[in-house]
């Protein structure tokens, strides 16, 4: 009992337990360790600037060279349990991979941080993972940079002049070149106007000059055709009337489309029209076609057809006359 | 040919069979100066079995206008003033007890006539109006558990003024919408002002008047009308009219559709066409033509059109929109 005592005193227990403990991890998993340079997977860092002012950033390019048919990636840059993480603030990250020709894979993993505090600082550590085809880890590696980087403080006691105010970014296009640019459009965009303004009102004067009368004629011979053809005289006289009205509205800017035969009888009594009985019969008379269901023969509807023409032969002389 | 045949043999026993109107015109003229419109409307309405709203001023002769018309016509004439304290009963008639046999008899209400003139009916509650609006559209009463049909004809002419609007009850829109036609009375014109004063400012009594017309006459006349041809084109226009009043923007009025709240109801287009074949045939027509639909569309429309706010902010009519309608949608 005494001889048992005495050897838990020698302190010979505590010292063999520690010694196990720390054997065993890097028995089981050999892969938690550091690896040396020159083993699988070889891991290179570099980093860009290697000083920088407070809160600028730095671009850290991490090489990893590895087995064929493994993936790696990198893990734990997220955490921040330890005071050099606080001093780098991960921005972005991208991945690119490739294979090299000897055999093994090479995958660069590019990070972009933004870093505080103040005087040399460490890069932050990470944790390599390798995987194989079928995403079983194959390998864990805790690595710690050794690269490190120079934080200046935008003051410090040392100073003597205020450090210049980085001057601000340039536009990716100039502000001048933007203005020609506004300008260029809106001059293009108002001269688009004009033409489509001038255009308009040529086309408006030239449908000015068109001769109502003489559409109308024309229009009255087409229906003479129409009618010889085998047009049935009902529909002639209603077309007539339309031809008429147009006629009228056109040519004594009264709106004769939208009124009835009486408000047109009113409106050119108004204007003492030459030919008003005349023109006043035949809108009565297709009246009676269009509304009273009456049926003229081909031999009527050709005679209002030359009555129609007369009268607006008529009309325009007398107006011409004026 | 056969059918324009037709019409013209039709369009004589028109102008023959309207002969009635010249007599009884006559006979009012008498009495009336001016209002020619405002008659020529009654008459309308009467050949098709319409009802008239009547809005106009106090002194416009309104009451003179349809007594002598109903007198001319040998028609029963009632004078129905609406009052607020009025009760359905005084109007359509109730149940009397008798003691002499213990029995309930119908006695019948001033309702019972030919023409009724329910003057200002917008100053009972809607209890009242309906009544009368009920009649209009049944042309029947009933009383207790007994139905009356009216007598024929039977027409109601409602007056309301349209200045004073304290203590009154407005017709609601559907009950609005069962007149064939809502008129308004205008002030006559100077000429017409001064033979009112001349002929009306006497002590000695009125002049009577004759009746003129028989109630043959008047069912004769509305026979012919039902036989009065509508093109095609004719009812599409009136349909278009009605459509327009709706969807304006589709006939090109974009402005108008945010002034109208709500458009004409088919009623609308029912009473356009009835109204078009009576004016029509006071034309001595067989035939409608887009002349008699533009004559009564203003009539026929008005109280059918419900400006929207920004209307009432402008100052803008159902007339005003009409008008607009009219100018818009082509004549066939």
């Amino acid at each position: 009992m005494n001889a048992r005592s005495e050897w838990y005193r020698s302190g010979f227990l505590k010292q063999f337990l520690a010694l196990l403990l720390l054997v065993f991890p890097m028995v089981a998993s050999p892969s938690l360790s550091a690896k040396e340079e020159g083993e699988h997977p070889e891991i290179t860092v570099n980093v860009q600037p290697d000083s920088v002012l407070v809160g600028d950033r730095i671009r850290c390019m991490v090489t990893v060279y590895h087995l064929e048919r493994e993936v790696a990636a990198i893990e734990g840059l997220n955490r921040s349990d330890t005071l050099s993480e606080h001093s780098f603030e991960l921005i972005s990250r991208k991945h690119s991979s490739s294979l090299l020709p000897s055999g093994p894979g090479n995958e660069v993993f590019e990070l972009e941080y933004a870093v505080f505090g103040n005087g040399r600082q460490l890069l932050p550590p990470f944790m390599l993972v390798l995987r194989d085809v079928e995403g079983r880890i194959t390998k864990k590696v805790a690595y710690t940079p050794s690269a490190s980087v120079f934080v200046q403080a935008l003051t410090d006691s040392s100073m003597r002049d205020l450090r210049p105010i980085k001057p601000p970014l340039k536009a990716s296009i100039p502000f001048l070149l933007m203005l020609i640019v506004i300008f260029g459009v809106s001059g293009a965009a108002g001269l688009v106007l004009l033409l489509l303004f001038l255009l308009k009102r040529t086309v408006r004067n030239s449908a000015e000059d068109v001769d109502s009368g003489h559409v109308a004629q024309r229009k009255l011979r087409k229906l003479g055709s129409s009618l010889s053809a085998g047009m049935p005289p009902h529909e002639c006289y209603e077309e007539l009337s339309n031809i008429m009205r147009t006629f009228l509205e056109n040519h004594y800017r009264i709106s004769a489309l939208e009124a009835v035969t009486q408000e047109i009888e009113r409106d050119l009594k108004k204007l003492g029209v030459a030919g008003f009985e005349s023109i006043m019969n035949l809108l009565k008379q297709a009246d009676l076609v269009k509304f009273a269901d009456s049926r003229p023969d081909v031999e009527e509807s050709r005679q209002s057809l030359n009555k129609a023409s007369e009268v607006i032969r008529f009309t325009r002389a007398s107006k011409v006359e004026r | 040919m056969q059918h324009a045949v037709e019409l013209e043999e039709l369009g004589v026993q028109i102008t023959e069979a309207s002969r009635f109107i010249e007599k009884a015109r006559e006979q009012l003229s008498q009495r009336i100066i001016g209002q020619h419109e405002v008659i020529g409307r009654i008459f309308i309405a009467m050949l098709v079995n319409g009802h008239i709203l009547l809005e106009g001023v106090p002194g416009l002769a309104k009451t003179l206008i349809i007594k002598t018309f109903a007198a001319a016509l040998n028609l029963k004439f009632q004078r129905i003033q609406f009052t607020p304290d009025m009760l359905p009963a005084d109007l359509v008639g109730t149940m009397i007890y008798n003691p002499k046999d213990m029995e309930f008899y119908p006695r019948k209400g001033p309702v019972f006539a030919n023409v009724i003139l329910a003057d200002e009916i917008n100053r009972s509650p809607a209890k009242v109006q309906s009544a009368l609006l009920e009649a209009m559209q049944e042309r029947q009463v009933t009383i207790g558990s007994q139905t009356f049909p009216l007598q024929e004809p039977f027409m109601v002419l409602a007056t309301q003024n349209p200045i004073e609007h304290e203590g009154t009850y407005i017709l609601p829109e559907a009950q609005v919408d069962r007149f064939m036609m809502k008129v308004i009375v205008d002030y006559p014109s100077y000429e017409e002002e001064l033979d009112i004063m001349l002929q009306s400012a006497t002590t000695c009594s009125e002049l009577p008047v004759m009746p003129v017309v028989e109630w043959d006459e008047i069912s004769k006349a509305r026979a012919l009308i039902e036989r009065i041809y509508v093109d095609p084109r004719v009812q599409r226009y009136i349909v278009d009219l009605v459509v327009a009043s709706r969807n304006p923007a589709q006939y090109g009025m974009v402005e108008l559709e945010a002034m109208i709240e709500y458009g004409a109801s088919p009623r609308a287009s029912i009473f356009l066409l009835l109204a078009a074949k009576a004016h029509a045939f006071l034309q001595h027509r067989a035939y409608i033509t887009p002349e008699d639909v533009k004559a009564i569309a203003y009539d026929t429309l008005r109280h059918r059109i419900r400006p929207g706010y920004e209307a009432e902010a402008d100052n803008i009519k159902p007339d005003d929109i009409i008008r607009q309608i009219l100018q818009h949608v082509q004549v066939p």
